[in-house]
């Protein structure tokens, strides 16, 4: 067990490993900016700063996924895949470098395929009542659980006792995390993401997620990642275990909370959702493949 | 009811199907059963009356619509119209996840609320059981869990259906492949008996669990009998019902259930709409309708 003002001097470390791409921290400032006034050309500046993402995107680019084929620059892929996704996306594979390939505590693929799963259905829910900024939500879906590669890294052996156990008994990993490590993905995330000023409502998100009543801002974006995160968690896209249990979306109190903000909630077919979820399954699969299966080193 | 359309005797001709009887049979049926072939699926209606027809030496489908309506023994006729109609798709395990919901989920909540108030006793119901493949399939799981989860109960399985042929195949309680693909082999071993070459027989302990009976679900006189469940699975039956019959079915499962017990459906059907009492709940790889206990009170649901 640890306390988390022990883990804190840890968690600075990771900002200094070499495995990190420095294109992280102007890459969420960019982020923090009204979408419009982001520049194509300062994205694409970036992105080829970095030779590894810059080959990640293009891979993408030209997956059939996009119907692209013959994307060979930079510029050229980021404008097919739009300047936002390629931007949630790239940050995620930056910071999927956090974790050494021998620190992976559970399945990489499956890891991610949680995140961009989240990200999708949260900007797809956030559409769909009316909230303002959906890709705002893709983000921080993408990224909500950015304190598992930390605990991953910082506390790898304690967080594998974590996650053993939670394959065990089938309860929520964030439980299991509190009991052997002394705390969770919530808060180890939190720090890193104050670290790398990641935006504030993001930040919120990976600290609340998992308890939206305690949210003090952004509550209706941390009760929206907070039902995806549910809902993947249900379809197969959660932590590659069964966790045992039925959850009520509409008796959450994230629903609650969302309801007195979007009426347009009550409105919708929760069940159709969900099955929604299972027709995107392929795409999910397609990207996560695309974006994080280690493959041999792409020619420059 | 998708399969068996190719097969079901000659096709109609396609003038025929202008014929405005066939709007007439649709809605005998659909007062009848719920079931209801909007107007671009009237084909496959067509085609499941044209082996009546030919049975009966009906000519025109107006003629046969007297068959329905007005001629002595119409009742009988309409019955042998539905086991045509009713024709289902199913195999056993057809729903691992909702099994799995089931054991880890669903059964120890419903056992511990029960054991408290001193009950020891389960009731099931397959609504729209077809040939029985679910029903066993219920059984087998029960039995796998009697020395683990449920030691110290005691369980019973009511299954209905529509089809009268389908009821008297689920009772004689004979497989081939098709019906076996996803069933383990220990419980092939375990649980059937050999019938021929090609198929196996489910054994007396499958059997004894199970009660066999013809219950239409829109029969509203009979569905207020059925009270008492823990559990009701109606998995692909209400798909061709309207909205207006799926909510009348789902009042009377609403009412059949105990408090606290669960409705299970397809899945690929929502009850959007159309019983909002119910709560859906998620468990991994699939949905039940759940009936609160008195009293519950459930976070956001207005
Ligand atoms: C596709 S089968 C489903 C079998 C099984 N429940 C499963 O999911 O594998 C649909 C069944 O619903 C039955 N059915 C249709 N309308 C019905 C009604 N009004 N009352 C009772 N059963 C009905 C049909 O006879 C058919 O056997
Ligand atoms: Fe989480
Ligand atoms: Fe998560």
């Amino acid at each position: 067990m640890k306390t988390l003002e022990e883990i804190l001097p840890r968690i600075k470390e990771l900002d200094s490993m070499p495995s990190v791409p420095a294109i992280v921290q102007p890459l969420t400032a960019l982020l923090r900016q009204n979408p419009d006034r982001v520049k194509l050309e300062k994205v694409v500046e970036l992105v080829s700063y970095d030779s590894t993402i810059a080959a990640q995107c293009l891979r993408i680019a030209n997956s059939p996924l996009f119907g692209r084929r013959n994307t060979e620059t930079v510029r050229s892929a980021v404008i097919a895949l739009g300047i936002t996704r390629i931007e949630a996306i790239v940050l995620g594979s930056c910071v999927n470098r956090i974790v050494p390939h021998d620190k992976w505590a559970m399945d990489a693929l499956t890891f991610w395929r949680h995140c961009l799963g989240c990200a999708l259905v949260s900007s797809r829910l956030a559409k769909l009542i009316g909230y303002a900024d959906p890709e705002k939500a893709y983000l921080a879906g993408l990224l909500h659980d950015l304190g598992i590669l930390v605990n991953m890294v910082i506390c790898a052996p304690e967080f594998r006792v974590g996650i053993q156990k939670a394959h065990e008994s089938g309860i929520p990993l964030h439980s299991s995390e509190h009991q052997h490590l002394g705390f969770t993905h919530c808060q180890s995330g939190k720090i890193l993401a104050e670290q790398w000023h990641f935006s504030s409502d993001v930040t919120a998100v990976i600290e609340h997620h998992h308890d939206v009543i305690n949210a003090t801002s952004a509550c209706p974006l941390v009760a929206i990642i907070h039902l995806s995160d549910l809902l993947c968690r249900m379809r197969d896209l959660g932590y590659g275990y069964y966790e045992a249990m039925g959850v009520d979306l509409a008796g959450d109190a994230a629903w609650a909370l969302l309801v007195e903000s979007y009426p347009a909630l009550v409105k919708m077919d929760l069940a159709r959702l969900t099955m929604d979820i299972d027709g995107a399954m392929e795409e999910i699969t397609n990207v996560v493949n695309a974006v994080f299966k280690p493959e041999p080193a792409v020619a420059r | 009811m998708e399969t068996g359309i190719a097969k079901a005797a000659a096709q109609p001709q396609s003038q025929d199907l202008k014929d405005p009887a066939y709007l007439k049979i649709r809605d005998v049926v659909y007062q009848i059963s719920g079931i209801y072939q909007p107007e671009e699926k009237l084909y496959l209606l067509a085609s499941r009356c044209a082996r009546r027809m030919s049975a009966v030496k009906a000519s025109t489908p107006s003629e046969y619509l007297d068959y329905l309506t007005v001629r002595g023994n119409r009742e009988a006729e309409l019955r042998l119209l539905l086991n045509e109609i009713t024709i289902g798709e199913t195999y056993m395990f057809r729903s691992p996840a909702q099994l799995e919901a089931l054991r880890n989920v669903v059964l120890p909540q419903i056992l511990q609320a029960k054991s408290a108030l001193g009950f020891k006793r389960l009731h099931l119901w397959s609504a729209g059981c077809s040939t029985g493949e679910e029903p066993y399939t219920l059984a087998m799981f029960l039995l796998e869990e009697k020395e683990r989860l449920l030691s110290g109960w005691t369980f019973d399985i009511l299954a209905t259906d529509l089809n009268d042929n389908s009821v008297v195949a689920a009772k004689a309680g004979i497989y081939g492949e098709y019906a076996l693909r996803s069933t383990p082999d220990v419980l092939r071993r375990k649980y059937f008996k050999a019938h021929d070459a090609n198929h196996l027989q489910v054994g007396e302990e499958l059997k004894s669990l199970i009660r066999f009976d013809r219950v239409n679900l829109n029969d509203d006189s009979k569905m207020t009998f059925l009270k008492g469940m823990d559990l009701i699975f109606c998995c692909n039956v209400l798909i061709y019902f309207d909205l207006s019959s799926k909510r009348k079915v789902m009042q009377h499962f609403y009412a059949n259930l105990l408090p606290g017990g669960y409705l299970f459906l397809g899945h690929a059907e929502s009850l959007y709409q159309v019983d909002d009492r119910f709560h859906l709940m998620h468990f991994p790889g699939a949905f039940g309708y759940w009936k609160p206990p008195l009293g519950y009170i459930g976070g956001g649901k207005k």
